[in-house]
């Protein structure tokens, strides 16, 4: 930390302090399951023995019934879905930012999932040419390329983004319990 | 089974406190090397100044001067410094009353081993050689006749 | 007062360094909690729960362990950024209100993720301690040169604590540290900060622990030996050591009086005693004498679990009454630099 004040003359009224804290997670035994799947390109969820409900990324229980889930309840989910909510973010140029242009993040209800996955990448569509029902495909990065996110809070690196599959929009009543 | 992988992640904070007339004028008082306390209604001088009295509740506004040397009411020998510590080197962590106060400060003391400190001995401000109006103002605390 | 009575604990034992998440690790704590209790999640009337985000460096990671607790769809619930035996606090003021039966206490701390050395930095004042990093060792150290130099301690009697902690785990499974050795052995064990030695300080826990409350006759249909809150109260003291009288608690004295432990004699007292000189401190404050034997699991010196070791001691004093026979047993949990908060929670079986 460093302690620094903002006026070398006059009262001292203010302090600044930068707090750094580090951090070590081991990884979680579900999230690395998923991201090693995802290497292969294979996305996967797991679904509820008690609900039937299917979750992506698996959380390892549901959260609904408070039931545990394991390798035995996987399922395999499509790399193809539906955005039930997107938006288009203009990017702050502060230190570090690496966006330079407009660019959209949307909620996608993947085909065979229950809920939606977040913040993920649009791609090869124009911003005011997104609208909820648009049905994507996923775009994979390149094989060895493929990171997980060690925490389980998505996907990682393995898909570079989504992009418009031509086919018609999903109707309203495919995404109308799934906007937020 | 493969091996255990790992995440490392360093999370960040920037603060920036307001420290209203108490601290504040503490902390101006050590940028300008003198050290001051606050002064409740009972006359019980607190340093480093509290904006209340412990005992009653009360605020207390008056700032007084105290001493820059005093009195090591408590310590503690650090053999392994950790690496956020006030010193780098082994050191002693002491509660110091300070000539003219009646609580204790916390801070370190610079001393060449566990056998030079003791609860009682005299011991005075170092101060840094850069002051911005912080408790590390006083770099920390060394053995009087040093 | 309405009586309200714990009918149920449940704990994750020690885990070192878990790679789980810590809504895995709470889920099935919860679920043995709620299964001892002979209840369904549906009857919980408000839960209450204990973490800290800063432990394992997750915003809001309080919000994702409410998933283990089922809270859709949406439940009554609050949190404490505290040891869960301030949860219980709050969940035992919630039953006062009388228009809920049943309630949740629970909490979880995964500490191995970060430093706590640094991390518990954080509970310090931001002007005067924070910038000197000033750790919860070194501080607990403070206070122990205190007690020495005031004659109210010796190293050795210390060293006495640290033993007899390691031997009363051996019978707790869920313990962490335990072992047949002897105050010579802990006397001889190196310093961390002096005075403080390797074995006066706690060991690095992760965990979670929980409590079922249910007030009045329920609680005697639900549980054989229901062990009802006589009193439980929490005081604090001011937060800068320097201002304090480090060899005494007064806030764990006055706790200890607004919760009657003195009204009848204590058989077991489970003592949130982070450090071995704590216990020597809080056996004062709480006016325990000899006779009262302090925590036969071997306390927060054989298992530390942050957030949750204060709700385990309210646990243990709970299963003392279940499972152990005794009629009158106390809990006791901690918070701040150097005991700067106290609880106490007197416990009491019908028999």
């Amino acid at each position: 930390m460093t302690p620094d004040t903002e006026t070398d003359e006059g009262d001292v009224r203010f302090v600044r302090q930068l707090i750094g804290l580090d951090y070590a997670v081991r990884t979680n035994p579900v999230a690395r399951a998923f991201g090693e799947a995802l290497a292969e390109g294979r996305i996967t969820g797991h679904r509820c023995p008690s609900c039937g409900l299917v979750y992506v990324p698996p959380k390892g229980f549901c959260p609904i019934c408070t039931v545990p889930t394991g390798s035995e309840h996987e399922v395999a989910i499509a790399d193809r879905g539906i955005v039930t909510s997107w938006t288009v973010l203009t990017p702050i140029q502060y230190a570090g930012q690496e966006e330079r242009e407009d660019y959209a993040l949307a909620s996608l209800l993947l085909e065979g999932a229950d809920g939606t996955v977040g913040q993920q990448r649009l791609v090869e569509v124009a911003l005011d040419e997104i609208r909820m029902g648009l049905r994507v495909e996923a775009v994979w990065a390149p094989e060895g390329e493929r990171e997980p996110d060690d925490r389980g809070y998505g996907l990682g690196t393995a898909i570079t983004g989504w992009r418009p599959t031509g086919e018609p929009d999903a109707p309203a009543d495919a995404y109308r319990e799934h906007v937020l | 089974m493969p091996p255990d992988t790992e995440t490392t992640f360093t999370m960040e904070l920037m603060y920036r406190r307001s420290l209203g007339p108490v601290v504040g004028g503490f902390f101006t008082g050590l940028r300008d090397q003198r050290v001051l306390a606050s002064r409740t209604a009972e006359g019980r001088v607190i340093c480093p100044p509290l904006e209340y009295d412990p005992e009653t509740g009360d605020g207390v506004d008056e700032l007084v001067e105290v001493g820059a040397a005093g009195e090591v009411t408590a310590w503690a020998w650090v053999a392994e410094p950790r690496r956020k510590h006030p010193l780098d080197r082994p050191f002693a962590w002491v509660l110091v009353r300070l000539d003219g106060a009646d609580t204790a400060m916390v801070h370190a003391l610079d001393a060449e081993g566990p056998d030079a400190v003791r609860t009682g001995m005299r011991v005075r401000v170092r101060w840094a050689e850069e002051r911005t109006g912080t408790i590390t103002d006083i770099a920390c605390f060394e053995p009087e006749g040093t | 007062m309405r009586d309200v009575a714990i009918v149920s604990f449940a704990q994750s034992g020690s885990l070192v360094g878990t790679d789980l998440s810590e809504t895995q690790v709470i889920l099935p704590v919860i679920t043995e909690a709620v299964e001892r209790a002979g209840i369904e999640r549906s009857d919980i009337g408000f839960t209450c729960s204990g973490s800290a985000d800063y432990l394992s460096g997750t915003p809001f990671a309080f919000v994702a362990n409410l998933e283990a607790v089922g809270a859709w769809p949406p439940i009554s619930e609050s949190h404490v950024d505290m040891d869960g035996a301030w949860a219980l606090y709050e969940a035992w003021v919630r039953l006062q209100h009388g228009d809920v039966d049943v309630a949740l206490a629970f909490s979880s701390g995964i500490s191995s993720r970060s430093d706590l050395g640094e991390v518990l930095c954080l509970q310090n004042d931001p002007y005067y301690l924070l910038p000197l990093w000033a750790d919860h060792v070194s501080l607990a150290a403070l206070q122990a040169r205190a007690l020495i130099d005031a004659g109210l301690a010796t190293e050795a009697d210390l060293a006495e604590v640290a033993a007899r902690s390691r031997r009363a785990a051996r019978d707790n499974p869920h313990a962490q540290v335990s072992g047949d050795v002897t105050a010579a052995d802990m006397a001889a064990k190196p310093e961390v900060v002096a005075p403080l030695r390797a074995g006066d300080v706690p060991p690095v826990t992760d965990g979670a622990a929980a409590v079922i409350l249910v007030a009045g006759d329920r609680a005697r249909d639900l549980c054989e030996n229901p062990a009802w809150i006589r009193g439980i109260e929490h005081r604090s003291d001011p937060h800068y050591l320097g201002v304090r009288d480090l060899t005494r608690s007064t806030s764990a004295r006055l706790a200890a009086e607004a919760a009657g432990v003195g009204d009848a004699p204590i058989e077991v007292a489970e003592l949130a005693a982070t450090f071995s000189h704590e216990e020597i401190v809080l056996r004062q404050a709480l006016g325990l004498g000899d006779d009262v034997e302090v925590n036969p699991s071997g306390g927060p010196l054989a298992s530390n679990p942050m957030m949750v070791s204060g709700l385990i001691r309210i646990g243990e004093a709970f299963r003392q009454i279940d499972e152990g026979g005794r009629h009158r047993t106390l809990g006791h949990a901690t918070s701040g630099p150097c005991l700067q908060q106290n609880l106490v929670c007197v416990l009491e079986g019908d028999s």
